[in-house]
């Protein structure tokens, strides 16, 4: 951090980096409307139906040394309000503090416009991969839980062509905030308690899995 | 002993007995190698027995020691309880199976030996998938239907995050990213400045061409 700290680099970049904290899981397709029953129950806004989303995320990638960790910008946007994008860099979460409640990642959010990736492009970041993602989202407080269906997309180009990625519907957990804060564990745990058995939401060892993709 | 009992007696036994009679079995048999492995015992292999005096007659303290199981220490007991042969008979027959042995080819045995894995490896595997069965079904019974798959939840994160069964034959490619520098951007700029004219699908045909070109593909 520089030396004016990082509300000076906030206010200087009118893009606060942020710390998101989040646990992941996921359910059976055969399960889902239980659990949305339960997530309409426990999060706000019960009386409305649930906002649904469809977003094309593309993840980019950009490889500088081939000695360095490579950076991936993830760009999403909706295709129900196709004016809205959105670009989003993430961190690495470390898995190994048993005493945090839940997976933090370093997150910074921007919004952006149609362009950006042609900009991206230009900058030299080249599409590593993309794919749909269609659900539900709630929120309580400032813990937001989506409820997500991944589908892999046939035909490069087109967002109509797509096929289901798996039998289950991804859940994540998350709440984003300026700096670590126990009670927002806290807050996690107990939420994360309540859907219980329905769906487990955990740490997921991001390394682990990145290992023993590469190891194939 | 067990083999034994299963031989004659199979039709009257059922799985519980057998079970209760193989634990006693191996419970006496441990204990009694625990006292025979005490420290104070010496080992009894370095130790000759020999009869010094046979006598027909019944011995009080020898009753006493044994329980009333041997009596007297006379002729009759000792080839049995001394025998460090096996009897005649088992002996002859033991005789009879090694020579036996000996004359079978060396490659038959091996075929032998085989023929005899496999048929216990299918016996292992058959009573396996069974047992595996057997749970599954209990534990359907029994316990609450299964909502979510710990298998989906790593693959779901692992294609959010890193492209897993998404990433076709681009893997290869990133592997070449290296040092093609300058004529690359040039390359890149020509695709996009071809179809950056078309307004609302400029996105889709910009994921397209940049996805199809390739553009650090070795020429």
């Amino acid at each position: 951090m520089d030396s004016t700290g990082p509300m000076g680099q906030v206010l200087s970049s009118r893009v606060a980096p942020l710390l998101e904290n989040f646990l992941q899981g996921s359910v059976l397709d055969t399960s889902k409307d239980v659990l949305i029953h339960r997530l309409r129950g426990l999060c706000d806004n019960a009386e409305n139906q649930p906002e649904i989303f469809h977003d094309h995320e593309i993840v980019f990638i950009m490889q500088g040394n081939p000695n360095q960790q490579p950076m991936y910008f993830h760009v999403r946007h909706s295709l129900i309000h196709p004016e809205s994008w959105h670009v989003r860099y993430l961190g690495v979460a470390e898995v190994g503090d048993k005493n945090k409640l839940t997976l933090i990642r370093h997150c910074v959010d921007a919004g952006a416009s149609s362009n950006v990736v042609d900009f991206l492009n230009e900058m030299g970041f080249k599409i590593d991969y993309e794919f749909i993602a269609k659900g539900y989202f709630f929120h309580k407080g400032r813990m937001k839980v989506t409820v997500s269906k991944l589908y892999k997309i046939l035909q490069p180009g087109s967002t109509d062509q797509v096929e289901p990625l798996s039998q289950s519907h991804l859940v994540e957990l998350s709440v984003v905030a300026p700096r670590v804060q126990e009670q927002i564990g806290e807050d996690m745990k107990n939420f994360a308690e309540q859907l219980k058995p329905l769906v487990l939401l955990e740490k997921i060892d991001h390394k682990r899995l990145q290992q023993s993709l590469e190891s194939r | 002993m067990f083999l034994f009992k299963l031989e004659h007696e199979y039709e009257t036994l059922n799985w519980p007995s057998v079970l209760d009679n193989f634990a006693l079995l191996s419970g006496q048999l441990n204990s009694l190698g625990r006292l025979l492995k005490n420290d104070k015992v010496p080992a009894l292999r370095n130790h000759v027995f020999l009869p010094l005096v046979l006598s027909p007659d019944r011995d009080a303290e020898l009753e006493k020691l044994t329980e009333r199981r041997v009596m007297m220490f006379n002729h009759a007991v000792v080839p049995d309880y001394l025998r460090t042969k096996p009897e005649p008979e088992v002996d002859e027959k033991i005789s009879q199976l090694t020579s036996k042995a000996g004359t079978v080819v060396q490659e038959t045995a091996q075929k032998q030996f085989n023929n005899l894995n496999k048929i216990t490896s299918n016996l292992l595997d058959i009573i396996n998938s069974a047992k595996e069965e057997w749970e599954s079904e209990s534990n359907q019974k029994s316990s609450q239907p299964v909502t979510f798959s710990s298998t989906d939840t790593n693959n779901l994160v692992s294609t959010i995050l890193f492209g897993k069964s998404i990433k076709v034959a681009r893997k290869p490619d990133s592997s070449n990213t290296q040092p093609q520098g300058m004529p690359n951007p040039q390359q890149q700029q020509k695709v996009q400045s071809a179809t950056v004219s078309k307004a609302p699908s400029a996105i889709k045909t910009q994921i397209k061409a940049a996805s199809s070109s390739h553009p650090y593909q070795r020429p």
